[in-house]
């Protein structure tokens, strides 16, 4: 056996103990739980699903819409159900299936509200469905519905490292640019708001606190990885780790991501760590662990083929993924073709400012759309900056026009025909330096088709 | 008590895991840190704080800082200006009374005199439409035009009203005496024989003064106690640092003002008149304008343009000293616009549309069909200011909407 079929051995085929996975399991169950019903107490689901009247929908998964009220309110309950299965490990694999697609689903109605960690959790909870988290210090195996196991193979934990592994790493790599590094750009502007904060405040005035923050980030985010998977470095790495998330947690509004940093973080730390918190647990729990001593031999493990080749590709295409912006011309923080699922958390600050105005088919003349009538105040500014966003609404407008009859104030009457002409003026201002025209404000939007391929329409940022 | 054993049980069990100490001892010190009575202990500087026990290294003394901007704007200008009006309210409350007692020409000349004091007076106070004036809904109370002067007649034909009532906003405020005492059709001294003649009319024009009148005295008394929450920035320090998020002084301030200037004077004054709004045809609606009884449109639209000026540029209400300014926080955060300094594209874009607000001289309403390019480049500039404080000041001052979470993407 050569020296890399070890390595590789080592980190796929070994046997390890599966107290890290339960910990997991526990812990992510719980953190969805809480952030689910944060996002249930915070009238979200009202707001971001039954509010609005148009949804921007992922390009593929126009199919996709929020079920009428009120039963986003079962879908949201369901979730939170299966939150608590999972913690439990009760029906473990139903509940990861229902978990993974429900969560999925609910992001994908709306891209207004895509972050990044949500992404996260949707990929989690899918590999959560393939590993065996559930095989001991569960109900299912407390009522026998599957056997305990003491041991699982290497590769079920280490996907998970990986994962969080490629999170950390692609958002450093994507911190490795021009206004990142050289400008401190958006940190140099966002923390001059900040001075109000505890021991620093003052230092954060600084531009050159700006370039601190800008570069050890980026630095943070690129070897937090290999920190942690280092024995060594894992403890400092974790508290640096610590540190850095309750930084980003009380300056900027990011919700629960950093939380969900810091409990995922935890799996990187050795069986024995594990095996405490789990002791720990079941003094205060029904559920116990079983001994060490019924160590199964010939355990063979279940990683068919297909399931090798899922998970290849699944990472495979994460690996890509980030990169698919190299494929579009411009400036990629200005066009943001190729942007989501790509890491890049807190990178750009972009503000813009749109006008849509539909066009009368036989006179040269156009109306000014009122956004508000069709979009809520967050669509509208996350619309106003992203051309994908601006495609989608301007067809929407279009179809909701089309073969309309409008009853002007004079009396007149106009036919809308079957295409109206929707154009838009749009200013977008970047990284605060002032705001330039964003897109061509002639192109009749309505005849842009929607799709992968470059926007041509997008003015460029030098002009 | 069982349940406290409990817990410190839990505690140290905790606790006897390595890398939880570890972390307990770094929160500690996080939160300790932040609970702590701490401020800037230096007489000496701008945000010296009396309470503080301990230096957070947080005294600044530069020309900029987030309490001089706060302090200034409520001293400056939001509680003179507010008072200001409120004695112009008051003065228009005694001649509404010495008219109801004797209509005579000369007490309507006065009376009307009066009004048009406090109508320029809100023009300086409309923005400022967050804290106690947003509780109150005041710019609704006090000025929405146009008058629903169907329901105004039919609530003095009946004798009937309740301006309290949300129902009542278009049929009540400063408008509604607009409509009252430079009713259409009526010579002055026809108006007056229809005041000597009709008591519910003079009633009901008392009730629209008294209630102007319990409006802003309730905004005044609660901005005696709401000052210090607003220059301490009272709710946010409460919850997190991210001081420029909702509910803080700055978004309130940014919010108010973008909302006022691009509903009420873009759109409101000049925009939804000039047709800009009206579908294809973009047929003039002159109906539409503020104060279209009197004609007083313009004046007053210029009246409001200038205050929003001052008040950006952080200037001194009665006597026009410069302080600092929502431009000082602009500069001080260097924003820019194409390489200029966006305070100034921002004040320059404030004079061009002074330049264009020169070319309109009479009346709103007719101006909008008698000099309709002049109105309409009025109207362009006006547009214009929008992206610049709505984006680029927004975006530069850090004041985001922050009702759902974002990660910056």
């Amino acid at each position: 056996m050569t020296g890399i079929n070890k390595w590789v051995n080592h980190l796929t085929k070994n046997h390890v103990s599966i107290f890290p996975l339960l910990v997991f399991r526990i812990i992510f169950g719980i953190m969805m739980f809480f952030s689910t019903l944060r996002f249930a107490l915070k009238g979200w689901i009202y707001d971001l699903y039954e509010v609005p009247s148009f949804f921007f929908t992922y390009y593929g998964f126009d199919w996709i819409s929020p079920l009428p009220s009120p039963y986003m309110y079962v879908v949201f309950s369901i979730l939170l159900i299966s939150c608590i299965f999972i913690t439990f490990g009760l029906f473990y694999k139903f509940n990861t299936i229902v978990f993974f697609s429900l969560f999925t689903y609910i992001e994908l109605i709306d891209k207004t509200n895509y972050l990044n960690h949500y992404y996260f959790i949707s990929l989690i909870s899918l590999l959560l469905i393939f590993l065996p988290a559930n095989r001991n210090f569960s109900l299912d195996t407390y009522f026998g519905i599957c056997k305990r196991k003491n041991t699982v193979s290497a590769w079920q934990i280490n996907i998970v490292k990986l994962q969080i592994g490629i999170v950390y790493f692609f958002a450093g790599i994507s911190k490795l640019n021009y206004h990142w590094l050289i400008e401190a750009q958006p940190l140099i502007n966002w923390l001059k708001h900040q001075s109000d904060f505890p021991i620093i405040g003052k230092l954060l005035l600084y531009d050159f606190t700006a370039y601190i923050f800008s570069w050890v980030g980026a630095i943070f985010d690129i070897l937090i990885f290999f920190l942690l998977i280092s024995r060594r470095w894992r403890v400092i790495g974790y508290c640096i780790a610590f540190v850095f998330h309750i930084m980003t947690a009380v300056m900027f509004p990011i919700g629960v991501f950093p939380y969900v940093m810091i409990a995922s973080t935890l799996i990187f730390f050795n069986d024995n760590f594990h095996k405490k918190i789990i002791d720990f647990i079941s003094k205060y729990s029904l559920l116990k662990k079983s001994q060490f001593n019924i160590e199964e031999q010939n355990y063979t493990s279940s990683n068919s083929n297909i399931l090798k080749v899922f998970l290849i590709g699944f990472f495979t295409v994460q690996f890509f993924l980030p990169m698919r912006f190299i494929l579009y011309p411009g400036k990629l923080f200005w066009t943001e073709q190729g942007y989501r699922f790509s890491w890049r958390v807190m990178l750009i600050e972009k503000a813009g400012y749109s006008q849509f105005y539909i066009h009368e088919p036989k006179m040269d003349r156009k109306m000014l759309i009122q956004n508000r009538d069709y979009l809520t105040p967050q669509q509208e500014k996350m619309m106003s900056t992203q051309p994908d966003m601006i495609l989608q609404y301007a067809h929407y407008l279009s179809d909701t026009f089309k073969d309309s009859t409008i009853i002007e104030s004079n009396g007149e009457i106009i036919k809308m025909g079957d295409n109206p002409k929707i154009t838009a003026d749009i200013t977008v201002s970047l990284f605060n330096k002032g705001s330039r025209k964003f897109i061509d404000p002639k192109q009749n939007l309505s005849e842009s088709k929607r799709g992968f391929t470059n926007k041509e329409w997008i003015l460029d940022y030098e002009n | 008590m069982l349940l406290g054993v409990c817990l410190v049980g839990i505690f140290t069990k905790i606790m006897s895991l390595r890398l939880f100490k570890v972390l307990f001892i770094i929160s500690s010190v996080l939160i300790i840190q932040s609970c702590k009575k701490s401020g800037c202990t230096d007489p000496q500087a701008l945000n010296y704080n009396v309470d503080a026990e301990k230096e957070d290294n947080s005294c600044l003394y530069e020309d900029y800082d987030k309490l001089s901007l706060l302090t200034n704007l409520a001293d400056n200008y939001i509680i003179p200006s507010m008072d200001a009006y409120k004695s112009k309210v008051a003065n228009l409350n005694i001649h509404v009374d010495s008219f109801i007692e004797n209509p005579s020409i000369s007490n309507l000349t006065l009376l009307r005199t009066n009004w048009e004091d406090a109508l320029l007076n809100w023009q300086d106070i409309g923005f400022l439409d967050f804290g106690p004036s947003e509780y109150i809904l005041l710019r609704k109370q006090t000025n929405t035009f146009p008058i629903d002067t169907t329901e105004l007649n039919n609530s003095i034909s009946i004798a009937d009203w309740n301006l309290e009532y949300a129902s009542s906003y278009d049929s009540k405020g400063l408008q509604a005496l607009d409509y009252l005492l430079f009713k259409p059709g009526h010579t002055d001294n026809q108006l007056i024989t229809y005041f000597q003649n009709n008591i519910n009319a003079k009633n009901y024009l008392k009730a629209l003064a008294e209630d102007l009148n319990q409006n802003i005295n309730y905004v005044t008394d609660q901005w005696a106690t709401y000052r210090e929450d607003f220059i301490n920035d009272f709710e946010v320090t409460q919850s997190n640092f991210s001081t420029n998020s909702q509910g803080s002084s700055i978004s309130n301030i940014i919010n108010a003002l973008c909302l006022h200037y691009e509903f009420y004077v873009r759109r409101g004054k000049v925009g939804l008149p000039l047709g800009v709004f009206n579908g294809f045809s973009q047929l003039e609606l002159p109906g539409l304008v503020e104060c279209y009884y009197s004609g007083k449109s313009t004046q007053n639209l210029v009246r409001s343009v200038t205050s929003l000026r001052k008040y950006v540029n952080g200037s001194s209400y009665l006597n026009n000293d410069n302080g600092i300014g929502l431009d000082d926080y602009m500069d001080f955060v260097t924003a820019e616009q194409n390489t200029q300094q966006l305070s100034r594209v921002i004040d320059n874009q404030f004079l061009a549309i002074f330049e264009e607000l020169n070319g309109i001289n009479g009346p709103l309403s007719e101006e909008i069909i008698n000099n309709k390019s002049q109105v309409s480049q009025t109207y362009q500039e006006l547009q214009q200011l929008v992206p610049y404080i709505k984006v680029d000041m927004t975006s530069a001052l850090g004041v985001l909407i922050t009702y759902q979470d974002n990660d910056g993407d």
